[in-house]
């Protein structure tokens, strides 16, 4: 008994109730316990003791704990049968952020970047269309005045010869050759050596694409060429020819295209003397 | 709110219905340890969520190693207390709640504090008052080191700079004189 006095006021039951024991202490302190009925009874007095102590100092926990804590013990159970959970206000800690300003700037800078972007792609566009549209009119312009420059030089040509004295007119009359009727205006100033057709009294059949006339001047028995020139409806102009200081008779052979160096005399079509 | 009606059983009652996994036994389990269990985390872990989440450890523990509890060990609060507190201690000293008690002082410091003032004014310890006639200051200090600060005897005899021989003797006569004001 003395030994089983000592062992109670040695202490130990105290800590291994406080749960400060080493293991082999812990198994000493049970296998005692279980020997001894009087360690056993001192066990349990000092439990009852630190469980009255402790719920002195008892702490009621959060009422919401109590449904938590049970429902997560209950997943064990295989029935479906919750408790009742204390819900909670959730409280609000949502911590409204302010937005940047910063980036909201760039955000507005970079969207206005790209619409001015955008309209001025737009605006080059148009503006090449009507660069286009301008440059093929002054293209047209200038054909257009490219031709009535070449016309009034032409008129001034034909005024030239209707005003010169110096010039003579000569009318080729149709040989057997070329349908009665037929006839060609030449115009010819010796002082000057020029030669001028006036298509507008042309009455002439009109050549094939492989043919033209020729215009043959006769200067001492012999012919000289004086250019070659096509019999169509909508020439209407004066046509000058090649020049020619003296002739003595004017006359228009059909030869192949590009005319020939001396005449066919088989194809003459009209012929006029001075 | 409605408080719902607390389920109370004898001890014996209570093991065997948690030896049977029956519903009530975990009920009543609750209803009977949870405020003394919590009572115990909440000293040694000040921050009541992380005291309320060890709380439920403790329950989820106590429930899954349950075969491992004997009546012949000794009382069945004695073994859950000693589940909770080791659970507690074990994350007094885990690294992740020491960073988060950094945090804590930095970042949320009022907070912090007051949840410290809280607990000293809960009104459930007020009755620890009648406690500090019976036992003497220096035997307080020294069970309450040891029961709800998880020191060892060893270290509250260095904290203290008492001989191990003394701290062992006050804490017998602690629990002695808490034997007598309890009877």
């Amino acid at each position: 008994m003395e030994d089983i006095k000592a062992y109670i006021e040695s202490g130990i039951l105290e800590l291994y109730v406080l749960g400060d024991v080493t293991p082999d202490e812990k198994l000493q302190v049970e296998a005692m316990a279980l020997k001894h009925p009087a360690i056993k009874a001192e066990l349990d007095e000092i439990e009852r003791s630190m469980e009255l102590y402790a719920g002195k100092n008892a702490v009621e926990p959060a009422e919401h704990l109590r449904g938590r804590i049970l429902n997560s013990l209950l997943t064990n159970f295989a029935d479906d049968s919750t408790f009742d959970e204390v819900i909670e206000e959730p409280k609000n800690n949502v911590v409204a952020f302010t937005a940047p300003k910063a980036t909201n700037f760039y955000k507005y800078a970079f969207a206005a970047c790209l619409a001015l972007l955008l309209a001025s792609v737009v605006a080059l566009v148009s503006m090449y269309n009507k660069l286009q549209d301008s440059n093929s009119t002054i293209a047209a312009l200038q054909t257009d005045k490219q031709h009535f420059a070449n016309t009034v030089s032409l008129k001034e040509g034909e005024l030239e010869v209707l005003q010169d004295a110096s010039f003579k007119f000569l009318k080729l009359q149709a040989t057997t050759k070329a349908p009665t009727g037929s006839q060609i205006t030449v115009a010819w100033s010796p002082a000057r050596k020029k030669v001028w057709i006036d298509m507008k009294s042309l009455k002439m059949p009109e050549n094939d694409k492989e043919h033209q006339y020729q215009l043959w001047a006769l200067v001492a028995g012999k012919p000289v060429d004086l250019g070659v020139f096509d019999a169509n409806a909508d020439t209407a102009d004066m046509k000058p020819m090649k020049s020619i200081a003296s002739a003595d008779a004017f006359a228009v052979t059909l030869e192949p295209k590009g005319g020939s160096p001396t005449p066919t005399m088989g194809e003459m079509m009209v012929i006029g003397k001075f | 709110m409605s408080k719902k009606r607390k389920i109370s059983l004898s001890e014996e009652e209570l093991v065997l219905a948690l030896r049977n996994h029956e519903k009530i036994a975990i009920e009543a389990l609750y209803d009977m340890y949870s405020a003394s269990l919590f009572g115990v985390i909440s000293r040694i872990v000040v921050d009541t969520a992380t005291a309320e989440d060890l709380l439920q450890e403790t329950f989820v523990k106590i429930w899954h190693s349950f075969s491992g509890y004997s009546t012949e060990k000794g009382r069945l609060f004695t073994w859950m207390v000693n589940i909770a507190r080791n659970l507690a201690i074990d994350k007094l000293r885990s690294k992740d709640f020491k960073n988060q008690n950094k945090n804590q002082e930095l970042e949320n410091n009022v907070t912090f504090i007051d949840e410290q003032r809280n607990t000293v004014y809960k009104p459930e310890l007020l009755g620890i008052k009648e406690l500090v006639e019976t036992l003497k200051p220096e035997q307080k200090l020294i069970l309450d080191l040891v029961y709800f600060k998880g020191y060892t005897h060893v270290e509250a005899a260095d904290e203290l700079g008492i001989p191990l021989g003394t701290i062992k003797t006050r804490l017998r006569m602690a629990i002695q004189q808490l034997r007598k004001h309890f009877n």
